[in-house]
């Protein structure tokens, strides 16, 4: 008796424990980069979801922030939204002056972000080219790969780039930058650290 | 019954190693974020030779009688023996909710927000209680795969973190204060836990060797040291942001495309956690009944679990379970002067023998 | 006490109630004082032609002259009769048992003694193949039902006085014969000991299978998923686990021997191990632990990883299988035990059904589940491939299926509700059942935990024979147990 009673509040345990949590892998909205540019005078947040078809599926979200743009996209656009494949960010050389040190910092507080996920700034011929194919990502993430390994000082990941802006003493730091003007290619990019507020820890 | 078989004394050892090894799986930003690594490795040294103090007099307790704390209770002071079951079950107690505070903390945030942690906790203790039943003997024979997993989790977590050390930003100057020194000291005495746990189950153990217990501080020792290494120059000031710094460095830790190895930080973490507080419901159970009594286990299971609702909404009470200098003050009356009294008890018994 | 065949005969036909297979043959031996003399025997049991031949041709045709009934019975015993196999009861009661068994029970009217002769000719199955542990290069016997040929079989291998068999009779209605086997310079007395004591408290009534009797062999308070009696058809396999101390129990009327102790890591050994050189046999034997954790997690970490955490996926894999998922109407975790117990029910009919019919099953459960049902959105293609890999898998280490089978579903269901963090959970408190689990006071996961260096020659890998000829095993010297090696004296 004693046993079937302790069985039974194991096993009603078990199923209040998690049902409630569940993501489903069928139902989830995976995300699986991110681009920035700015549209009509707004900072507009494209958020690509994870899928078989040869063109991606972005959803424009206009928003002042990263933070901001996952909320907006979570309640009105996509539901089940789950940042936690996110494998690239792609600021526009235009916005990444004022987004970038508040993103990356955003970022960092959130437990299912991946830190090693690439952060990378381009033109706008390069975020027009991400919303074509899905193969521009792994175009993109290739030659991130290439540029680190050929110059280990360039931050590619949101962890390097974080660090950099904590750290105080430098004044510039290197960030990859992808260019496309007759094909997708990634150069160093230096930013400056006077142009950005200061990153207060 | 395989509770009154003795065992070897380097599986219960090996067994209080991951132990203290869970310590910095579950650290919460408690280390002073000025420290360099070379002043956090001096802290570990001093914080761990603390800790071998805090084994002495158990290690001269079971040198010279073979026992511990309980047993010679029942055996030299059976008019005390109830109060000193009262005080350990008290420690135990204590120590159970001082560690499942933060896990539960650290699962529910990263991992199941939308679940009432309270659930969590009563499935936690649930398993915890059927393993004490089986008693400390059961438990070590498990902490021999939970030590092969940890081994392969941190071989893991080390070796997909190489590619992220920057050790030229990061350097190996020394830097700290006083009081860095103090709270990062005190943090590194944490594991003397290990030494109530041996002072109340050491009388179940056979070979045993006053090295073993040298070994198993040296390499938790080491175990912190390269925790520490990692967390400063693989996620340097990243992981000044992030409450678990280990939990941060398993979520870095990648093969090329192949990561996820935060899964095996979780489930290590669980272990490590479920050891931990099955082994201090045997002692409870060691000390205040029979080993594996299941009554006694049940009911202070409950008593974990009753204190540990009322922390979550008592945050008073979670203060007093999370405060550090009451762990250490115990620790250091359960550890160092129970024992010593039995030390004395045990001479001065066997003077009146001979 | 002098037996009188009226008396006898009578009691044996109101036991009987007159049943039509007892046969009590009467007759009249030469001899001047006319004494008669009884042959009892069971229809269908003895072998005519050999009791004619070795027992009643030569009980009549012997000249007995003057002789009185005992000097008969002493002379029937040792001068007339042609058979090697006579056993001399103790009581009358005996008779039931050895005629029941295939013995022929002749006694002398008026004499003190009955013999038991063996005249077996009951019809059994002949020696073949064991099904459940077929090997490539080891012996292609296995046993039968019959406990005499099995004996046989134990001997011819272990050429050694030191072999012993012991007698025990089991269930009250049944009374069914089993032998312990041992060797006697190797067996622990307290093993033994206990092992009597046990099938001692063994209050069945009828035992028909070794089954029946291994829950009584089993310790009391270890976990019960897994079993501490190993089970062998194979005789070169029960040899080889009586040089390590054990005991082999085998009963009348079935193939199975069981073995005592078992351990856990013996479900991953087989007798080719020991034919095969041993790389090969390393390989094998990972291969099969690789099996066994395949089998038991995989269906409940895809379910807990689709369900709560998709990121852990391979992005080329995340998207297959949340398309595949997508399709179908049932969650994950639903999808998966349904799966799994079809598969069950497939597996339970392909063992009862006729063999003419088997190929329709097989046809019908390949199409109907393998292909349709995913084509039709029932199930999903990613979903049948982890079920049918587990299967597979299961089946590598055929002893375990039982266990596998249950940790499977359960590990699913906590994956389902739970996820990685349940499944965690779940796998330290199996593993502390194994740890506490004894099997006749030695530990079931010995070798393993406790944990012993040099034992671990034939575990994972198996060291060449001649290190591990360099030092043998005794069960009752595994540390731990709870078996004292007790002085023969």
């Amino acid at each position: 008796m004693r046993r079937a009673i302790s069985i039974l509040l194991t096993v009603v345990t078990v199923i209040f424990t998690g049902c409630s949590n569940s993501r489903q892998i069928e139902t989830a909205s995976i995300i699986k980069n991110v681009s920035v540019d700015r549209r009509g005078g707004q900072v507009v947040y494209t958020f690509y979801r994870l899928t078989s078809a040869q063109k991606p599926w972005g959803i424009d979200v206009p928003a002042d922030s990263f933070e901001q743009a996952c909320a907006l996209a979570g309640e009105k656009f996509i539901p089940n939204l789950s940042l936690a494949k996110l494998e690239l960010l792609m600021l526009s050389e235009d916005v990444y002056e004022q987004v970038m040190q508040d993103d990356v910092d955003y970022i960092s507080t959130q437990a299912s972000f991946s830190p090693i996920a690439y952060v990378t700034i381009c033109d706008d011929g390069a975020i027009d080219r991400i919303k074509e194919t899905n193969r521009t990502q792994t175009l993109i993430e290739e030659q991130l790969i290439l540029i680190k390994k050929n110059n280990p000082s360039v931050n590619i990941n949101y962890l390097s780039i974080f660090n950099n802006f904590a750290r105080e003493g430098e004044e510039s730091f290197t960030v990859p930058y992808i260019s496309s003007e007759k094909e997708l290619k990634v150069s160093e990019f230096k930013i400056d650290r006077e142009k950005m507020k200061k990153f207060s820890k | 019954m395989q509770t009154e078989v003795k065992f070897s004394s380097k599986r219960f050892l090996l067994a209080l190693l991951l132990c203290a090894c869970s310590v910095i799986l579950l650290q919460n930003n408690n280390l002073s974020p000025n420290a360099s690594f070379s002043f956090n490795a001096i802290c570990i040294a001093s914080g761990l030779a603390i800790c071998f103090l805090f084994f002495l007099p158990s290690l001269i307790l079971k040198k010279r009688t073979d026992s511990d704390v309980p047993t010679l209770a029942r055996r030299y002071t059976p008019k005390l023996r109830i109060p000193v079951a009262i005080f350990y079950s008290l420690y135990f107690v204590y120590g159970a909710l001082y560690f499942l505070l933060p896990y539960i903390d650290m699962f529910h945030t990263k991992y199941f927000p939308g679940v009432t942690p309270c659930l969590i906790t009563l499935l936690m203790l649930i398993c915890c209680a059927y393993a004490a039943c089986k008693g400390v003997n059961v438990i070590s024979r498990f902490g021999i795969f939970l030590f092969l997993f940890a081994l392969l989790t941190n071989i893991l977590m080390f070796g997909g973190s190489l590619s992220e050390l920057d050790l030229g930003h990061y350097g190996f100057e020394f830097r700290g204060d006083v009081n860095s020194f103090v709270q990062n000291t005190l943090y590194f005495v944490t594991p003397s836990f290990i030494a109530v746990i041996f002072a109340c189950c050491s009388g179940v153990t056979r070979n045993f060797r006053f090295r073993q217990p040298v070994f198993t501080l040296i390499f938790t020792g080491l175990k912190y040291a390269a925790v520490i290494f990692f967390v400063r120059f693989a996620l340097g000031d990243y992981a000044g942001r992030q409450t678990y710094p280990a939990f941060v460095l398993s979520r870095v830790a990648h093969f090329g495309p192949f990561a996820g190895i935060e899964s095996f930080y979780l489930a290590l973490a669980t272990m490590s956690v479920f050891m931990i507080i099955s082994l201090f419901l045997c002692c409870i159970s060691r000390g205040a009944c029979t080993e594996g009594n299941r009554k006694c286990v049940i009911i202070f299971t409950v008593i974990i679990f009753a204190l540990y609702v009322t922390a979550t909404y008592i945050n008073s009470v979670k203060e007093i379970l999370s405060n550090p200098v009451l762990l250490l003050l115990l620790t250091f009356a359960a550890a160092v002067m129970l024992p010593a009294a039995y030390i004395f008890v045990g001479r001065k018994s066997n003077a009146k023998g001979n | 006490m002098n037996y009188s065949i009226n008396e006898i005969k009578l009691d044996l036909q109101a036991q009987f109630d007159n049943s039509a297979d007892l046969s009590v043959r009467v007759f009249t031996l030469k001899s001047v004082l006319r004494i008669q003399a009884a042959v009892i025997t069971m229809e269908g049991l003895v072998d005519k032609e050999q009791l004619s031949q070795s027992v009643l041709n030569p009980l009549l045709s012997f000249d007995y002259g003057t002789k009185d009934s005992a000097a008969v019975s002493d002379t029937v015993f040792s001068s007339v009769m042609a058979s090697s196999d006579v056993i001399k009861l103790s009581c009358a009661d005996e008779i039931v048992t050895y005629i029941t068994s295939g013995f022929a029970v002749l006694f002398v009217d008026g004499a003190d003694e009955l013999y038991a002769v063996g005249v077996q000719g009951y019809s059994f199955r002949g020696v073949s193949e064991p099904e459940s542990e077929v090997v490539q290069r080891g012996s292609r016997e296995g046993f039968t039902e019959p406990l005499r040929v099995n004996m046989s079989m134990i001997r011819r291998r272990m050429k050694t006085p030191d072999l012993k068999f012991e007698q025990m009779t089991v269930g009250t209605d049944s009374k069914t014969q089993l032998m312990l086997c041992y060797l006697q310079s190797q067996v622990s007395l307290d093993l033994l000991n206990k092992l009597k004591n046990r099938l001692n408290d063994c209050k069945l009534e009828t035992v028909l299978a070794s089954g029946y009797l291994s829950e009584y062999l089993e310790d009391k308070g270890s976990g019960s998923l897994f079993s501490g009696v190993g089970i062998s058809e194979r005789p070169d396999t029960v040899c080889g686990k009586l040089t390590e101390g054990r005991i082999a129990v085998i009963v009348d009327g079935t193939p199975a021997v069981m073995i005592v102790p078992h351990l856990f890591v013996e479900e991953f050994q087989s007798v080719d191990d020991y034919s095969n050189r041993t790389y090969y046999a390393a390989f094998i034997r990972l291969m099969k632990y690789l099996s066994f954790f395949v089998s038991v997690f995989l269906p409940g970490l895809y379910v807990a990883l689709a369900q709560f955490h998709p990121e852990y996926f391979p992005t080329w894999l995340l998207i297959n299988t949340s398309e595949s998922l997508a399709k179908t109407p049932f969650p994950v975790t639903v999808e998966v035990l349904a799966i799994t117990v079809v598969y069950e029910i497939m597996k339970e009919a392909g063992l009862r059904i006729p063999k003419s019919l088997g190929h329709a099953v097989s046809i019908v459960g390949a199409l109907v589940i393998g292909d349709s049902a995913v084509n039709a959105g029932i199930i999903s293609a990613s979903t049948l491939m982890v079920v049918a890999t587990a299967a597979i898998c299961g089946y590598v280490t055929s002893p375990l299926y039982p266990p596998i089978m249950m940790l499977r579903l359960f590990f699913i269901v906590v994956g389902g509700f739970t996820g990685l963090w349940g499944i965690t959970l779940a796998t330290a408190v199996v593993l502390i059942g194994m740890c506490a689990k004894t099997s006749l006071g030695v530990p079931y996961l010995s070798s393993l935990s406790p944990f012993s260096l040099r034992r671990m020659r034939d575990v994972f890998i198996r060291a060449d024979w001649k290190r591990l000829s360099r030092h043998t095993i005794r069960v009752q010297k595994f540390p731990e147990t709870e078996v004292r090696d007790a002085d023969r004296g």
